[in-house]
């Protein structure tokens, strides 16, 4: 099945992108190994870094991995961000209510955040099934309002006592953050949760007809109908089950890495696992390790500002352009424009 | 009296970058392609709008620098979307990213810095009529620009024979093709001219509406652009109207932060609910489900979503 010539090519492609994020960052008058080795001491140096990197690890992977059963669907679940937000929620209404002392919050947390997370993917499903309501505009649209009801909840309800301003909730009590090793910050619980659910979903796609038939759902929609199962069905599911995992990232947000409900709670982070899956092109094993890579140049660049003196929006240009330049480079046949050169230069 | 008269100046001065981009917006998806970077586009536009008049001391240069970067913008998407056949949503959605941060890194030096304005221009006897002189013919010529833009990008989109060309390229490529239509040049040449008039709506914003610059200048003014041209139906005129609309609820917003904090924070993300209900409404129209709707409300909400948005031209077209 592994095809070498194809996997030369894709090497190829992969240093050319790296070539051109290197001329970027020339451009803009950076030394490419300054900005790396940074990077690199900044999120793996030591190790509180790592752990903060594991992290913002957690949610990135998570929602990357919602998005893979999305985008087999071939849905754009813009979403995402919407999902995360609600999952929050769901977290918080736990960890605030009478139950937020008590050492079972956590896990009725990830149920609550499943929940609200799931719902607000389902209602982006039935816009698209019953409404005929492009995906795109329905999940723009949701991410707004679930940014609305944060806003509202932290201004509103659940301001934090006495003043009401938009810094967010009260933190927190103890029992309700994510449970980890000892004294140290080392998020246990969510790194195993986040192994269980990547390998839940290997199965689901390697082994079982629901992975196959949501496939089949992206690739035609019409000839699912023709083999006899509704992709209406499978969908609602792939929306539902995006939802659930997306509302875990917003837990681990919630109560891992924030310990309480602020307004940006998504920290974008749904945006940019849409262009890790992008990258990955719906490969399992590739996001895993993408996402991290891309927590680690955000942690890293929080370095930046600090050795270099540069803003971190130098990691989303990073970030960005390897994604474009990877997708425009998928589309360009290398081998041919090689050949023409080759020929040239001899014939020079 | 006066109140009213005060209140529509603002608005009519405020929605100006909004008008602007939102029917920009509106002739890329007549001509099929969802320029999905409008957020990023407007952000980055305004950045270079407001260094290419700080750097020369003339407004217009700055105008001419954003149109040119929105103009390049749009035709690296459509360029991906009709030459390379990528997903034109993918192209839009990353250059979304990559814009705004590029606004975010280049234009720190930029930031709460002085340079050239926009004045006022009355128009002659026109501004001297009582009210409407006031409301209408006292404003700057970015703002007169934004008010005649609305009927002639109708006029262009439903009169010309090249609207034509674009809103069939837009609906059904493969029959306008066999009319001997160049869909290929036409979504092209709509996209551009979109993504040309999604820049010079950057630029409005940091030049006029929102003078200056500061990190995230625009943020989600690009997304409620997608919003309002749903809202708007495809049609220049009710756009300009959710535009004018959504110019009201920001100065509703601005007032009622002295009453309730949580009213003024969320009043600005009203568009997008309305959008979804918007969308579901149209969708019900055509399928002739709801009967007997009143027929000004079809009017008033009714729509028709270019058929092909968002899609690849088929392979057929060459």
């Amino acid at each position: 099945m592994l095809n070498l010539n194809n996997l030369l090519l894709q090497v190829i492609r992969l240093l050319l992108t790296f070539v051109i994020i290197f001329l970027t960052l020339i451009i803009f008058g950076v030394s490419p190994f300054d900005v790396f080795e940074s990077i690199l001491y900044g999120s793996l140096g030591s190790y509180s870094k790592f752990i903060r990197t594991l992290i913002v690890w957690t949610p990135l992977c998570l929602s990357a991995l919602a998005l893979i059963y999305t985008f087999s669907a071939g849905m754009w679940n813009i979403g995402i961000e919407g999902q995360i937000i609600m999952g929050a929620v769901g977290a918080t209404f736990v960890a605030r209510s009478f139950l937020g002392d008590d050492l079972i919050s956590p896990y009725l947390q990830i149920l609550m955040a499943m929940f609200f997370g799931g719902f607000w993917g389902l209602i982006c499903a039935i816009l698209k099934i019953k409404g005929k309501v492009h995906e795109i505009f329905s999940g723009l649209g949701l991410d707004f309002v679930a940014s609305g009801i944060v806003i509202y909840l932290i201004i509103g309800p659940w301001k934090r006592a006495g003043i009401a301003s938009t810094s967010g909730t009260d933190i927190f009590h103890k029992a309700s953050w994510v449970p980890t090793v000892g004294d140290s910050n080392f998020p246990i619980f969510l790194i195993i949760l986040v192994l269980f659910l990547y390998i839940f979903s290997l199965i689901i796609f390697r082994y079982t007809s629901l992975g196959i038939r949501l496939k089949a759902t992206g690739i035609n929609t019409f000839a699912t109908n023709r083999f006899n199962f509704s992709s209406e069905k499978y969908i609602v599911f792939s929306f539902l089950i995006a939802g659930a995992i997306a509302g875990i990232a917003g837990f681990s947000q919630s109560s891992g890495a924030y310990h309480k409900l602020v307004p940006s709670v998504s920290g974008g982070f749904g945006f940019l696992s849409i262009l890790i899956v992008l990258i990955c092109s719906r490969n399992i094993y590739f996001t895993f390790i993408v996402s991290f890579l891309f927590a680690a140049l955000i942690v890293g660049g929080s370095q930046l500002q600090i050795k270099l003196g540069l803003d971190h929006s130098l990691i989303g240009i990073i970030q960005a352009t390897f994604v474009l330049s990877w997708l425009v480079l998928q589309k360009i046949e290398i081998e041919k424009i090689t050949y023409k050169q080759i020929s040239k230069m001899f014939a020079k | 009296m006066i109140l009213l008269e005060n209140t529509l100046v603002t608005v009519i001065s405020l929605s100006t970058p909004l008008i602007i981009a939102v029917i920009g917006e509106t002739i890329s998806e007549k001509g099929g392609v969802i320029n999905l970077s409008a957020e990023g586009t407007i952000m980055i536009c305004a950045l270079f709008g407001f260094i290419g008049a700080y750097e020369t001391d003339f407004a217009v240069v700055g105008f001419l620098c954003a149109m040119v970067l929105g103009a390049g913008i749009s035709f690296f998407i459509s360029y991906c979307d009709i030459n390379l056949r990528m997903d034109q949503i993918a192209v839009g959605f990353v250059l979304t990213i990559l814009c705004i941060n590029l606004s975010n890194f280049l234009g720190q030096d930029y930031v709460r810095i002085n340079g050239p304005l926009i004045t006022k221009f009355s128009i002659p006897f026109l501004s001297d009529i009582p009210f409407f002189g006031s409301v209408l013919f006292n404003h700057s010529l970015i703002t007169y620009l934004s008010i005649v833009l609305i009927p002639l990008s109708w006029l262009f989109l439903n009169k010309t024979s090249y609207g034509l060309a674009i809103r069939a390229s837009g609906e059904n490529p493969s029959s306008a093709s066999s009319r001997g239509i160049n869909v290929k040049r036409m979504r092209l040449l709509s996209c551009v001219m979109g993504g040309s008039l999604l820049g010079l709506a950057g630029a409005s914003f940091s030049l006029y509406t929102k003078y200056g610059w500061s990190e995230g200048h625009t943020t989600n003014y690009g997304w409620i652009v997608l919003a309002i041209v749903i809202f708007g139906g495809w049609n220049p005129f009710r756009a300009a109207v959710g535009a004018y609309s959504f110019g009201l609820l920001q100065v509703l917003a601005i007032k009622a932060q002295s009453v309730t904090l949580a009213l003024s924070q969320i009043l600005p993300l009203l568009p997008f609910p309305l959008m979804i209900f918007i969308l579901i409404f149209i969708q019900y129209i055509n399928r002739d489900e709801i009967k007997n709707v009143p027929k000004w409300i079809v009017a008033i909400l009714g729509g028709n979503q270019p058929q092909s948005l968002g899609k690849k031209l088929p392979e057929e077209i060459k």
